[in-house]
């Protein structure tokens, strides 16, 4: 009895330090990560929160400034730009995510990864051309496309367009396009890399099992493809949510393109006539903050990711 | 951990927060004025100047280092910085480094900043300055009311200039009108008999009548700036009340401005979707002679002849066809109007630059404000002169297009110098680009404007 009970001491010990000593490896691989989001993530997140509650402008400067407490979301929840700016915020990251981070990319992988592999490679390169070109050359050659006659590339071989600055008339097309055609290689490259990992044996099988191409597709590929997914859709999400520079070139948000992250930056640094609201500008860069944090608890929820980063089953056997 | 470690966490950042971005005070600081003139006088003394300017404009940075020579008081050396960024990185730069301590000891900007970059303590009040050298009394008196706020001076004017309608001379004829009219127009719009109506109505029989493309009768700025408050002030709208340091809406004018802005379009003198056009296709067609009436600047000239007409005549094609008046008034019997923007000089705080070289700067900046040096920035890059001696120098005086324009600064407004004109301006353009396009009518995008402006200007707006 003595020695079952010696012996399931000493076995609890050893789980209690086999557990300590594995949380403490975890710890230090995840350090230089932790570092990261604490210097780069939170401590600028509290350092904007604290922005925010002040009515810091160049008028100010660092030295005449004011706390102010909660009067800038006072501001906000009371402005008649907050409502029109989230919807605009919501579809422009909904549209872009659905048909092109994700949806398009998606599309592409697929394609790319069923055709001779130098092909696709070479598909898959190109693809990336927005991506590696500087925004406001890329951002200029569709200003250029879609220019008034004579010097826009539309106009100029569809004389039905009417010949005018075609921007204007269809905004929402070309922030969507502009951002996608950048946006989707991202995804197309995490796709296909995980789609190319995925054992030739489940394709042979389902071959075997006589699927057809979507139902290899829909029971095969995409099943595998849910991390992937739930990553893209997630960082897409957040850089979308912050994301403005391809808006601010191309139409510096006139024509009801101005969405939150554009709205902030010009109000805390982009004023055309000088002063520059800092504390606004922080205050509405928070509620992007807070939106954004809400985003990725609910994605990870949605997704599962607990179930995703658990230790293998075949540990456990 | 959670919580209480977190809320440790939170409470360090802060304190780091708080502490890097120094103490608030309530009061505005005091100005730092230089009192160390003999010793600074014995050794040497360098200073950085920046200037926003393109290659045409380079006697911005490069004239307080010509005038540098002739300093007496002061062995100096300028280290000017000719800064092509654009304005609003051009000033978010200078913010920046003012904060950090780290701005130049002469800043030109916008007289708009004076307001904001005094209030922040980021340049120095400048009125011992201009007492101490009597170069500043040549500058033409009205042009310090752009550079005064809160009755005190903060900078020197360096250019100033008017942004006419230009006319096409031919066009006019193909439509017409004999070389006397065409003559007389600019004296029309300045006794205000030729307005705004007036020119919808020329433009669009220039259209009917195939003299000019539909859409090209009339093109005023393509993108956001000043010079769209010149059809405010046209139909009678006020900005500033300086007694009471209040910036001001005039709902009728604003809806009457945002009125003249649908019907150029609707008229078809304006093409569709117009703002927004890429600034270079606006220079590469007016300056081309396609347009009959447009709005600009007198600098643009400059621009055009050195980089979109060289080929065909430079200045001298420019004057074959292109006349200049003031901006018609919308108001029959009411004098033409343009708006003026002195870029100004001013010398930086020691606690924006880190330097105690502000004597040093206000000589450099008498000797900048001179005929000599301005004249030769003034003739290059098609600005008008700030000195009432330049009329005299053969240098500004032989310039045709300076010395038939100079007459506009009797006819100009300026800019409120005002910490909250920025959202100001930024709320009438965006409903203005609304009102332009269709997108709300005149009334409803001048009562969004004044919605807006309300929410964020509350107690220093007037509407009236």
């Amino acid at each position: 009895m003595a020695v079952t009970s010696a012996t399931t001491r000493a076995s609890s010990k050893d789980g209690l330090i086999r557990k300590i000593s594995s949380a403490s490896t975890g710890f230090w691989f995840m350090s230089p990560s932790i570092i990261l989001v604490v210097l780069f993530f939170f401590i600028p997140s509290v350092i904007i929160i604290g922005l925010s509650m002040t009515n810091l402008s160049t008028a100010t400067g660092f030295r005449n400034y004011e706390w102010i407490g909660l009067e800038n979301y006072q501001k906000i929840f009371t402005h008649p730009d907050t409502i029109p700016t989230a919807l605009r915020t919501i579809f422009y990251v909904a549209a872009t995510l659905a048909f092109f981070n994700v949806g398009l990319a998606l599309v592409i992988a697929l394609l790319t990864t069923h055709v001779p592999r130098r092909a696709g490679f070479i598909f898959r390169a190109i693809w990336l051309l927005p991506r590696i070109t500087p925004s406001v050359i890329y951002l200029m050659m569709w200003k250029f496309t879609a220019a008034a006659s004579p010097y826009g590339i539309l106009n100029r071989y569809f004389p039905f367009l009417g010949g005018q600055n075609l921007i204007p008339d269809a905004p929402w097309v070309f922030v969507l396009l502009t951002n996608g055609f950048v946006g989707a290689s991202f995804g197309m490259i995490i796709f296909a890399s995980a789609i190319e990992s995925i054992p030739k044996d489940y394709m042979n099988a389902s071959l075997v099992d006589g699927c057809n191409a979507w139902q290899r597709i829909r029971y095969v590929i995409l099943p595998a493809l849910r991390w992937p997914l739930l990553f893209v859709t997630t960082y897409q999400t957040l850089s979308l949510l912050t994301s403005f520079e391809q808006i601010f070139i191309l139409t510096d948000g006139q024509f009801g393109t101005e969405v939150w992250a554009l709205w902030s930056y010009h109000r805390a640094l982009s004023n055309y006539w000088g002063n520059f609201q800092w504390g606004f500008g922080a205050a509405l860069a928070v509620v992007l903050v807070i939106i954004g944090a809400l985003a990725a608890i609910v994605y990870m929820r949605f997704f599962r990711f607990n179930e995703l980063v658990q230790e293998p089953g075949i540990d456990v056997l | 951990m959670p919580a209480k470690v977190l809320r440790i966490l939170v409470l360090i950042a802060i304190v780091v927060a708080a502490a890097g971005c120094g103490s608030p005070t309530a009061e505005v600081q005091e100005q730092t004025q230089p009192t160390q003139v003999e010793q600074a006088s014995t050794s040497p003394v360098t200073l950085q100047v920046w200037a926003e300017a393109n290659a045409v404009e380079h006697w911005r940075a490069d004239g307080p280092a010509e005038a540098a020579k002739n300093v007496t008081d002061f062995k100096l050396t300028v280290e000017p910085l000719r800064d092509e960024a654009g304005w609003a990185d051009y000033k978010k730069k200078f913010t920046l480094a003012a904060d950090a301590g780290e701005a130049p000891d002469v800043v030109l900007s916008g007289h708009e900043d004076v307001s904001v970059w005094a209030n922040a303590g980021y340049v120095v009040d400048f009125s011992t300055c201009r007492d101490k050298y009597p170069e500043f009394d040549d500058v033409i008196e009205s042009l310090w009311t752009s550079v005064t706020w809160n009755g005190k001076i903060w900078g020197v004017p360096q250019d100033t200039e008017a942004r006419p309608m230009f006319y096409n001379k031919t066009k006019l004829k193909e439509l017409g009108w004999s070389d006397e009219e065409i003559a007389a127009l600019p004296e029309k719009i300045k006794t205000g008999e030729f307005t705004l109506d007036d020119m919808i109505a020329t433009a669009k029989e220039a259209v009917e009548k195939g003299v000019v493309q539909p859409g090209y009768g009339y093109w005023h700025r393509p993108t956001k700036g000043g010079d769209y408050l010149q059809y405010y002030a046209a139909y009678g709208g006020r900005l500033y009340d300086p007694e009471q340091d209040k910036l001001i809406v005039t709902r009728s004018a604003v809806v009457n401005w945002y009125a003249f802005q649908r019907k150029i379009v609707t008229e078809g003198i304006t093409p569709e979707n117009y703002i927004g056009t890429e600034f270079s296709i606006w220079h590469d067609t007016v300056s081309h002679g396609n347009v009959l009436f447009w709005n600009g600047g007198v600098w643009q000239w400059a621009d055009w002849a050195a980089n979109y007409v060289k080929d065909e005549g430079g200045q001298d094609y420019l004057f074959s066809f292109a006349g200049y008046a003031l901006q018609p008034s919308g108001i029959s019997g009411k004098p033409g109007v343009t708006l003026s923007h002195p870029l100004v000089y001013m010398i930086t705080s020691e606690e924006a630059s880190g330097d105690k070289d502000q004597d040093a700067a206000c000589s450099l900046l008498a000797k900048t404000t001179t005929s000599e040096v301005n004249t030769k920035h003034a003739v290059e890059s098609t600005h008008l002169g700030i000195l009432t001696t330049q009329a005299d120098d053969p240098n500004y005086s032989n310039d045709r297009l300076l010395s038939e324009t100079l007459y506009m600064l009797d006819y100009n407004f300026y800019q409120p110098n005002h910490t909250m004109y920025g959202p100001y301006y930024d709320i009438l353009f965006d409903n203005l680009v609304k009102a332009e396009n269709g997108e709300l009518t005149p009334e409803e995008a001048a009562d969004a404007a004044i919605q807006l402006l309300q929410t964020e200007l509350g107690d220093v707006l007037i509407v009236e």
